[in-house]
């Protein structure tokens, strides 16, 4: 019994040290993001002092060499097309893994899982060529090619996962209902499929969103760079601005943390009240 | 209203033969059930005819075209599935509309069948709901609202009660039974449960290992069985069957198995000699007896009171029998008891071909 406790405790208090040990620098962040200069300059941990002020954020928002409204806005232009794209392709694509015969199936499946473990650093310079030979670099919308090109296998593979859960019964229902192919798909499979879209659909949104290497080889003009690209630009360049670079991290963060708080509930209510048997 | 044909269907998957040159022919408005145990092929048989499954060899019509190449949507028929696969997003109104949306039918029709279906399945309160929001009956009901509503040549019915618990199963198959005759639509139906099989056929086809061993009327199935296979799946609980010698001779035939001794009428005076299995449907024993002709003598293992009936399993010479016997009596188990056998009801068949010989 006592070991038990012990043990109990044990567990806590290791649980409680890795806590904070990750919220650390997440709360060094925030003191520094609503704090002015002065106060942080000898360490954001000493609180006296305390001004809290919405300075940073303004600062960061309207930076001069990098105002993060636009770059927010331009990886929002990047990030909701490189998140749709890819997912409508890739559910097509996997229900025809899933559903249909045809010759080479399994290795064409294998060849898409195999590509999923490229790491990122070896397409660069390929990459960079071809947008480079067909005008697309330094545009959005290359990016957006990028990404989708890049997201889609993992979702492919997820979805088609997803679908060889779905009773084959409901298609075939539905294809002696009437329904062509496409009809089943888009009206019956789609629908049913709409846990599984929405946890593709944070996922792909974070990864575009939080991505910074494929930007920095793509986009270089100081208008056309995203979120990520401008945190390290507001810097500063006599001095390190930390109240600004730690505000400017805070604002980028929102937008993810918002896509997940907000469709994460939707997708686990899904998961659970979806099913019907 | 049309009748389905099957000539000479053959289905294969890879080297292993599913159906195996099925004859079969539904005649219209009537009810035939596909029964067999799992694995027999009936469910294939039901998927060739829906048009799901493509038939290796053969040919299905259904009326008089033949549709092995013509698309599920266009047979003209409907089906129901086991786990009823209504679409999970749709409410029961458009689960039951959906096919007809997809036909192009004006809306004002779509809404009068859909409610005149709801109506004789009573659903109509439920139209709103999702199908989660539905219990099991509930959702066969749709299930078979929406075969119903788009008033289709045939019906397909693949296993559709048996997700549902005992007692629900019963009322279901009182109410298919109804709807069938109100509606008089051919229907195929595949199920494992020779009760439903024997309640709702008009006729019955009862197959294994891809072949149809028997296609009768239900009480013909169980009167005259065509084979061992078909005598021991027809009928609950199941026939008996002993090892006996058959001797023939002067119109009647002599039976001697371990624990009987039995002299049955021959009036056909069939020549039957030698080995042959002894069939006895447990109803057709009584007593138990102390003394007389024509008995049965087995040790009681186990004895299953169910008010209308007395079931007793006994052990004869090594093979277990079961009886069902006059509830309004104990019988000791342990005991050693004497059956009477009635003999104008014993079948006979043969040990290898497992055939029926009498």
């Amino acid at each position: 019994m006592k070991k038990k406790i012990a043990a109990t405790l044990l567990i806590h208090l290791m649980a409680w040290v890795i806590a904070l040990i990750w919220i650390v620098p997440f709360l060094g962040v925030f003191m520094a993001a609503i704090r002015p200069m002065g106060e942080i300059i000898r360490g954001w941990w000493r609180v006296d002092p305390f001004t809290p002020t919405f300075q940073n954020f303004t600062a960061a928002w309207n930076h001069a060499a990098a105002p993060l409204a636009e770059g927010m806005l331009n990886s929002l232009r990047v990030a909701i097309p490189a998140t749709i794209v890819p997912i409508l392709v890739a559910a097509i694509a996997a229900y025809g893994f899933s559903r249909f015969r045809f010759p080479l199936k399994n290795y064409l499946f294998i060849a898409i899982v195999i590509l999923m473990t490229i790491p990122q650093q070896m397409i660069a310079i390929p990459i960079f060529r071809i947008m480079n030979d067909i005008g697309l670099l330094n545009t959005h919308a290359g990016l957006i090619l990028v990404h989708a090109a890049w997201g889609i296998p993992w979702i492919l593979f997820f979805m088609r996962n997803f679908f060889t859960t779905l009773p084959i019964e409901v298609e075939e229902a539905a294809r002696i209902d009437g329904a062509s192919d496409f009809n089943i798909f888009f009206r019956i499979v789609l629908p049913m499929s709409i846990p599984a879209l929405i946890s593709a659909v944070v996922l792909q949104f974070m990864w575009v969103w939080n991505d910074f290497f494929l930007a920095l080889i793509l986009i270089f003009s100081p208008d056309k760079m995203l979120a990520t690209q401008r945190i390290p630009l507001l810097r500063g360049v006599f001095h390190v601005d930390w109240g600004v670079l730690a505000a400017g991290t805070i604002l980028v963060m929102i937008v993810p943390i918002l896509v997940f708080a907000l469709l994460q509930r939707y997708y686990i209510k899904g998961m659970i009240g979806w099913a019907s048997k | 209203m049309a009748e389905v044909k099957l000539e000479k269907i053959t289905k294969k998957f890879g080297d292993f033969v599913a159906v195996d040159a099925i004859d079969l022919k539904v005649e219209d408005g009537a009810f035939t059930v596909l029964v067999g145990p799992s694995g027999c092929g009936k469910t294939t048989t039901l998927r060739m005819i829906a048009g799901l499954e493509e038939a290796t060899d053969g040919e299905i019509r259904i009326g008089e075209r033949v549709v092995n190449q013509v698309p599920p949507k266009d047979r003209d028929i409907a089906m129901v599935f086991q786990n009823y696969a209504l679409y999970p997003h749709m409410d029961v109104y458009n689960n039951m509309a959906f096919g007809l949306k997809l036909r192009k039918m004006p809306k004002a029709e779509i809404g009068r069948r859909v409610n005149e279906v709801a109506d004789l399945l009573g659903i109509t309160e439920k139209l709103k709901s999702k199908p989660r929001e539905l219990s099991g009956g509930q959702r066969q009901r749709v299930a078979v609202g929406r075969a119903i509503v788009r008033d289709p040549k045939v019906f397909l019915f693949d296993e559709p009660l048996s997700n549902l618990d005992a007692k629900l199963r019963v009322q279901m198959r009182t109410e298919l039974e109804q709807l069938h005759h109100k509606l008089k639509t051919t229907t195929v139906y595949v199920t494992h449960d020779q009760v439903e099989a024997m309640t709702l056929g008009s006729k019955i086809a009862v197959m294994k290992d891809g072949v149809i061993h028997q296609y009768d009327s239900p009480q013909s199935t169980y009167d005259h069985p065509a084979n061992r296979f078909v005598a021991g799946f027809i009928g609950s609980p199941a026939m008996n069957f002993l090892q006996a010698r058959a001797n023939s001779e002067n119109g009647r035939i002599n039976l001697v198995g371990k624990e009987f001794r039995l002299d049955i009428p021959n009036p056909q005076e069939m020549d039957i000699q030698g080995e042959v299995v002894l069939g006895i449907r447990p109803e057709n024993f009584s007593g138990p007896v102390s003394d007389g002709e024509n008995l049965v003598e087995a040790k009681v293992l186990v004895t299953e009171p169910l008010g209308n009936a007395l079931l007793v399993y006994a052990d004869c010479g090594g093979e277990q029998i079961v009886a069902n016997l006059d509830p309004h009596q104990t019988v000791e188990i342990d005991s050693t008891i004497k059956l009477v056998v009635d003999i104008n009801t014993v079948h006979l068949f043969d040990r290898g071909s497992e055939n029926t010989i009498l």
